[in-house]
């Protein structure tokens, strides 16, 4: 089976000298497609960097990150960001939404950059906010909706052009626990029975009790890395 | 579409930077609109003008009359032959003039004078000649009761030599064929004022000044006028090769538009014009440098959407077109805008103009209001500057945007 991502030796360093901070140092871990992973650890332990620098929006200051077997290292930064469009969808956990654009635009817009057809792009964002719950608020802007709602939008933008990766960063950690449990529970229908492959950063209980795999990073270095059946 | 939608809303949402942007590029139109209206309005005053009494649009000259003026360098001008320039394609009027020096004697004071002859009918429907007559009657070429040719002198013959309408003024010069060259003239009209550039001369009827000058059927400039002094090459070149065939081709006569016939007086007004593109410049910069610093302050405000943009896969160059997108639809707008404004403006400085604080004179013609010019050009120039403007000023930004880390961008606050 070819790997989603593959990393190697994976590191990202902030600053130089005395003050030189390892936020990720030598990681090697290979994400298999339908896996629902947890990238969990303390605060600073390197899961976010880790996330940013699997998904190409950060450069590693060593090691080598590769995407559907190609090294981003080799990537210019227009075949990156089309790379991100096509293939990878991101949940932030400050949601991140566009603020001029209503929800269905904000979902729709990933997809114009595919060159997806108009009436398909609104059949699908119309399918994936009723599955979100989100139905009957098409039309709001980010503003107009609460924080759970608009992180529902960013887990409908992230999936309704059909990544064949989502890499969320705390998507619950704003969201009340209620709000949470339905938008993890829809994450991991998505997973179950479409096999999309999701890599969380996470805090959540909730998040680590349903993963199927659970990397534990301390001080930027793997230190468990525990697959589990269910 | 949705990429415009994106780029409006962007506008919007911060209506007050986007009405100043706005009325920055604005007020930029509309002054360079009205600038060059005026400019190009008392450009187009002057050159009409000095076009139309002056040199005519074209002139066909004997080679070298031009830079040498010599009594000997003439071309022919004879009727018929004036009558078929008359007839060709653009032209208007023409008329022939033949120009030397004499001595002027008064009643008992000589006072040296430029002498021209003109041809009175022919004259009078090219040149402003007639409009500039102070005192008497416009010349005529018939011979008087007592056998006179009539003349017209300028105001300083007429003080210097204390002439009057009616008075006889004699000339001396030398004829082309070396002869002493003498003859007796009525007075019948006194042209222009003391500082006008007419006011050393003497006009004799074309037969009379032929005579005098023994150049029969001959004369020094052919004047032509045509529909426009800005079409005067074109009608130059449509001449030139018309007259392959007549009998100016026989005295190897020069066809020229008046850029070349009044060289200096070109080269100066086209120096002056380049000043006034220079200053239209300066405030384009003006401008600029105030819409780059609310673009700037657009872009630098949404560094961190901008990140998220490109996280989701939005590419550096359609990052790019997004901010050049929004800065050339302020433009737009603008634009529109300031047709809408100066459309009405131009039409008023078109037609009634603002009045000078001291009137000036132009060829013996006081120009007492500023006018504008109702032309494509004055509403495209703008509108063109302000685009290129708009696209220089977003590509900093632009490519401020469009080099971001998604990472580092999002970061930002």
């Amino acid at each position: 089976m070819t790997a989603v991502i593959k990393t190697h030796q994976l590191s990202r360093h902030y600053g130089r000298g005395d003050t030189l901070v390892k936020a990720l140092d030598a990681v090697d871990m290979t994400i298999e497609p339908g896996e629902f992973t947890a990238i969990v650890g303390p605060s600073g332990s390197g899961k976010s960097t880790l996330l940013q620098l699997m998904g190409g929006l950060d450069v590693p200051t060593l090691g080598e990150v590769w995407l559907a077997n190609k090294a981003i290292s080799a990537m210019s930064g227009r075949e990156l960001s089309d790379f991100r469009r096509d293939h990878i969808g991101f949940i932030f956990q400050a949601y991140n939404l566009i603020p001029v654009l209503t929800a269905a635009e904000n979902c729709e817009y990933i997809m114009l950059l595919q060159g997806v057809p108009e009436a398909e792009r609104k059949h699908r964002v119309q399918d994936m906010l009723a599955k979100v719950g989100l139905s009957g608020k098409e039309n709001r802007r980010p503003g107009e909706l609460s924080g759970g709602q608009q992180q529902r939008v960013a887990v409908a933008r992230a999936m309704v052009s059909q990544p064949d990766l989502i890499l969320a960063d705390e998507p619950t950690a704003n969201l009340d626990s209620h709000t949470g449990k339905d938008l993890l529970d829809m994450m991991h229908d998505l997973n179950r029975n479409d096999g999309m492959t999701f890599v969380f950063s996470t805090h959540d209980p909730m998040i680590m009790e349903r993963a199927n795999r659970l990397i534990s990073l301390r001080d930027g270095r793997v230190e468990e890395d525990d697959r589990r059946v269910r | 579409m949705l990429m415009l939608k994106l780029a409006f809303r962007n506008l919007l949402r911060n209506r007050r930077r986007t009405t100043l942007t706005l009325l920055s590029m604005l007020g930029g139109y509309l002054l360079v609109a009205l600038l060059n209206s005026v400019e190009e309005g008392s450009y187009d005053q002057v050159l009409n003008f000095y076009t139309r009494d002056v040199t005519g649009h074209v002139q066909i000259t004997a080679p070298g009359f031009i830079e040498r003026p010599n009594l000997h360098r003439t071309v022919p001008a004879d009727e018929s032959l004036l009558n078929q320039l008359s007839d060709q394609n653009g032209v208007e009027a023409v008329t022939a003039r033949l120009e030397s020096s004499a001595l002027a004697y008064g009643e008992d004071k000589s006072f040296p004078v430029a002498v021209t002859g003109i041809h009175p009918e022919r004259e009078a429907q090219l040149s402003l000649l007639v409009d500039k007559l102070t005192a008497g009657n416009y010349l005529t070429s018939d011979l008087d009761e007592s056998g006179f040719y009539s003349a017209m002198i300028g105001h300083a013959v007429a003080r210097q030599l204390s002439l009057g309408v009616g008075d006889e003024l004699v000339l001396i010069s030398q004829g082309a064929d070396g002869s002493l060259a003498n003859d007796l003239y009525r007075v019948v009209g006194i042209v222009g004022d003391a500082d006008s550039m007419e006011a050393r001369q003497v006009f004799l009827p074309l037969t009379a000044a032929q005579e005098l000058f023994v150049l029969p059927e001959q004369a020094h400039r052919v004047l032509i006028l045509g529909t426009d002094y800005r079409r005067a090459t074109a009608l130059s070149n449509q001449l030139a090769l018309w007259a392959e065939d007549t009998p100016f081709a026989e005295a190897e006569a020069e066809v020229d538009p008046w850029q070349v016939v009044a060289k200096d007086f070109y080269d100066t007004m086209e120096a002056d014009k380049e000043g006034s593109v220079f200053a239209s410049y300066v405030l384009i910069f003006l401008v600029c440098v105030g819409v780059l610093n609310t673009v700037l302050m657009s872009v630098m405000e949404r560094t961190r959407e901008f990140g998220v943009l490109k996280a989701i896969g939005t590419s550096p160059s359609r990052l790019f077109m997004l901010i050049l997108l929004e800065t050339q639809m302020l433009a737009l707008i603008a634009c529109a805008l300031g047709f809408l404004i100066a459309l009405p403006a131009n039409y008023w400085l078109t037609h009634v103009g603002f009045e000078m604080g001291e009137a000036i004179e132009v060829s013996g013609i006081l120009f007492s209001h500023y006018r504008g010019q109702m032309s494509v050009a004055v509403f495209a120039f703008p509108a063109v500057v302000i685009f290129v403007a708009a696209f220089i000023v977003a590509l900093l930004p632009g490519l401020r945007a469009a080099r971001l880390t998604p990472i580092d961008a999002m970061r930002a606050h």
